[in-house]
């Protein structure tokens, strides 16, 4: 049971952005993936969240193919995702926010949905509650009412987070998660990382930070002008000559 | 007949270009619709108009309806869209700010021409039909097409061979880094608007002519027929404007012979929707990528 | 006191009229639909009405039904193409759409009436049956509002990647909430057959979607009071500044351009998110960071 990319390909014209990638996601581990920039980690991202076509290979989520669902589907497959650049939506309360996550576990049928029946409302005050109980656990359970769009930025990365939560997925894509945060905040995440590690949720971090992905993660892929240049322990990882020479030059973190 | 039908149709075409690939040119430059150019197009017509029933030679008017026609359309641009583009989200914006400037104008013309058809007077063209080859070809086609094909000349030499052209490639290719070099970005939108309403202005006078008909409601099909054209050659696309809208004046000329009269909207709309069904971003345009309705 | 209500009755069955269309385009409009076609949905349902009743003889509720139902296939039928294209695309192919409805009712003489329209339509639905309308569509759309269906288009409207990578599936949702308007301007315009004894082609152009969309717009794109304020300030601003009257259009113009420009969220929704920030203002957002404590 993982989140597997199989000889993952992606072509523009002639140009060629990924070449044959395998990567593993187990449940109940962080897998870090990452590389300098311009190795391809973007076009790696939008393949397994379905904004991009796939050329070549395959993409499973346990044993369901989504090497060519749309987005949507991708969700309800149980991968959920956030964003390199926080995409949160601005107008909406905080709690809100949270609660278009639970969007994949609600039931109720349209026609309740659009007459106002019991159904409908009582299923929301239940995805309400689910939401506080969420905000309760990061600690913004005061914040609910504001809206999002303003929050300060570590605010508005956890509101990201949980909303990519409350769709309880199996898998979760965390695409550079503390860009922009010191190390105090940077820190407070980790610590939750390696919770949701622990309660079984599988992880891949595409991270920039290699200080932060070797201490949390216990795969490292590293990618290179599309292809997978190493992989393994973040120790072996770190020291093959490889590793180095793609990112001198780099930013070594 | 059919040939007659079609040199008929390329005329009509000649002056949809003149509306189209200034309609387009706006597109291409800042990505908004200006949705009252079919406004600005009949305020050449009016401005024409009454320049000749003063008194004027056509030739004055003619020039009188282009410089306010792109005055006109430059206001619209300070008016209606630069606060706009500034606040970001302005596609939507400009649809309805555009919108309200057209009802402005069209306010003001049904004011002025308390909502009577105007005519030009009877000899301003004068009526000259040539023959060659079995076709017919008036004296006001001939000038028709001419005026269509000058223009459409200088533009494209504008913007493919000056300075100017090239300062207007750069603005439509990044705001920020044209600056950054040191163009103006609002002298290039003044500019560029100005030659869009230009075109539309003229276009109006010579649909004017044509039809021998200014009311303040003409600009509305044309609006629309505009829509169709930038669809079938690509929003935003010149080459593409131009192609479409000689396609376009031929169908048109040729559904109207051939088809069952009232039909001819219908058909040509009807028609712009199965293109889009096959190409979502018409039938010359580029592809965007990033789609979330399904995988291309 | 009695005479002067009767006064304004003509003026609240034109605001419930009106309304039942304004909130046809919020729906869509809220779903991030740049569907601009609600007045040619309403031009369907109209003449779907009008000639069942008058032609076939149809009692007004049955073929009240049958506008609901021939205004939100053909919206069904519009969505198809709709639903590929996106912001920009979408309003111009609803264009011209209205356009397809208005030159086929000119053009279909025999079912239509051609350019004459249709007349000597029973007048069936007066004031009491419009309020019943109004209330029962305000209901629909708050009940909408507060369900999931709502959370799906506030999320589509704002983000469409974040909303797709939570689940939520563009193209259904957007369809449905096209398909809805539809019905709804479906009905509408029925009533408005309904209630003014005649029916021309013409009525449904563009200056009518103009001002459909400056309710809208002048309102509040997303709240519920957004087509309720906006329909109501504008309808009833010509009847306080008589001189304006005459220049309906011109105001219509004039307003969409301050609007957009100046109160791009309208009047409604500008209030409510003043009221709010109002409510929460004793703590701004950065002194409760810091006041969480834990």
């Amino acid at each position: 049971m993982a989140l597997v990319l199989d000889n993952l390909s992606k072509r523009f014209g002639g140009v060629v952005a990924s070449e044959n990638v395998n990567i593993t996601v187990p449940k109940g581990k962080i897998t870090g993936l990452i590389g300098p920039n311009g190795a391809g980690k973007t076009t790696i991202v939008n393949m397994i969240t379905g904004m991009l076509a796939v050329s070549g290979g395959t993409i499973r989520v346990d044993d369901t193919d989504i090497t060519r669902a749309p987005a949507d589907q991708i969700c309800r497959a149980g991968l959920a995702r956030t964003f390199q650049n926080i995409r949160i939506l601005p107008e909406n309360s905080v709690l809100d926010n949270i609660l278009i996550g639970f969007h994949r576990h609600e039931r109720c049928s349209t026609l309740s949905a659009l007459l106002g029946l019991p159904a409908s409302r009582r299923e929301t005050a239940a995805m309400r509650a689910r939401a506080e109980a969420l905000l309760e656990r990061f600690g913004m359970r005061h914040l609910a009412e504001y809206p999002a769009g303003g929050l300060s930025y570590g605010h508005q990365r956890r509101v990201e987070m949980m909303r990519a939560l409350a769709s309880e997925p199996e898998y979760i894509l965390l695409d550079e998660p503390i860009a922009g945060m010191n190390d105090v905040e940077s820190d407070a995440l980790a610590v939750l990382f390696r919770d949701l590690a622990d309660s079984g949720i599988g992880i891949l971090l595409i991270e920039h930070n290699l200080r932060f992905v070797t201490r949390l993660c216990e795969h490292i892929y590293v990618l290179d002008g599309g292809r997978l240049i190493a992989e393994g322990a973040p120790e072996a990882v770190l020291s093959d000559p490889a590793v180095l020479t793609a990112y001198v030059g780099g930013e070594h973190a | 007949m059919l040939l007659q039908q079609l040199l008929n149709g390329v005329v009509v075409g000649g002056v949809y270009a003149l509306f189209a690939v200034g309609f387009n040119l706006v597109f291409g430059v800042q990505r908004l619709l200006n949705l009252a150019h079919g406004a600005v197009f009949m305020t050449g017509a009016f401005v024409a108009y009454y320049t000749v029933r003063a008194g004027g030679p056509l030739i004055l008017g003619f020039v009188a309806a282009a410089v306010a026609s792109g005055v006109l359309a430059m206001i619209i641009e300070i008016v209606c869209f630069r606060r706009l583009r500034k606040s970001g989200d302005a596609e939507f914006g400009a649809i309805i700010s555009s919108m309200g400037a057209g009802m402005v104008i069209m306010t003001f013309w049904q004011w002025v021409s308390q909502t009577q058809v105007l005519r030009f007077p009877f000899d301003t063209v004068p009526v000259v039909i040539y023959r060659f080859w079995g076709l017919r070809v008036s004296l006001l086609q001939l000038l028709m097409a001419a005026a269509a094909i000058a223009i459409v000349l200088v533009m494209a030499w504008f913007i493919y061979r000056t300075a100017f052209g090239r300062q207007v490639r750069a603005v439509t290719d990044s705001e920020r880094a044209s600056m950054l070099v040191g163009i103006n970005p609002n002298r290039i939108y003044n500019l560029t608007y100005f030659i869009s309403g230009a075109l539309a202005g003229a276009a109006g006078v010579l649909v004017g002519l044509a039809f021998n008909n200014i009311n303040f409601t003409m600009g509305e099909p044309y609006l629309m027929f505009g829509f169709a054209i930038i669809i079938l050659g690509g929003l935003g696309s010149i080459p593409g404007a131009l192609m479409a809208s000689l396609i376009f004046g031929m169908v048109q000329t040729l559904s109207i012979a051939y088809l069952p009269s009232g039909l001819t909207t219908a058909f040509i709309f009807s028609a712009m929707f199965l293109i889009l069904l096959v190409r979502p971003n018409g039938l010359m345009g580029r592809e965007e990528a990033g789609s979330l309705r399904g995988r291309r | 006191m009695m005479n002067l209500l009767l006064g304004y009755q003509p003026l609240l069955d034109l605001f419930l009229l009106h309304l039942g269309l304004a909130y046809a385009q919020w729906l869509v409009l809220r779903a991030g639909v740049f569907s601009l076609g609600t007045v040619g949905l309403a031009a369907v349902g109209a003449y779907t009405g009008g000639i069942l009743v008058v032609t076939y003889g149809l009692p007004a509720p049955l073929a009240l039904i049958a506008s609901a139902l021939s205004g939100g296939l053909v919206a069904l039928a519009l969505s198809v193409p709709l639903a590929r294209l996106r912001g920009i695309y979408q309003a111009i192919a609803t264009v011209a759409f209205i356009q397809i409805v208005l030159s086929l009712n000119i053009y279909a003489t025999n079912v239509t009436g051609g350019a004459q329209g249709i007349t000597g339509i029973p007048k069936t639905v007066g004031t009491p049956l419009l309020l019943v309308a109004g209330a029962v569509t305000i209901y629909l759309m708050y009940a909408i509002t507060r369900s999931r269906l709502g959370r799906a288009f506030d999320a589509i409207r704002q983000n469409e990647a974040v909303a797709a990578s939570l689940g939520v599936s563009i193209v259904r949702h957007q369809t449905l909430a096209f398909v809805l308007s539809g019905a709804l301007a479906g009905v509408y315009g029925a009533l408005e057959a309904f209630h003014s004894y005649a029916l021309v082609p013409s009525q449904f152009g563009f200056p009518y979607l103009i001002a459909i969309l400056s309710y809208v717009v002048f309102g509040g794109r997303t709240s519920l009071w957004g087509p309720i304020v906006g329909t109501a300030v504008l309808i009833l601003l010509p009847e306080v500044v008589r001189p304006l009257a005459d220049a309906r259009m011109l105001v219509f113009g004039i307003l969409l351009i301050l609007t957009i420009n100046f109160l791009p969220k309208g009047i409604a929704d500008t209030l409510i998110e003043r009221a709010r920030g109002r409510r929460l203002g004793a703590r701004r957002p950065a002194e409760a960071d810091t006041a969480k404590g834990s």
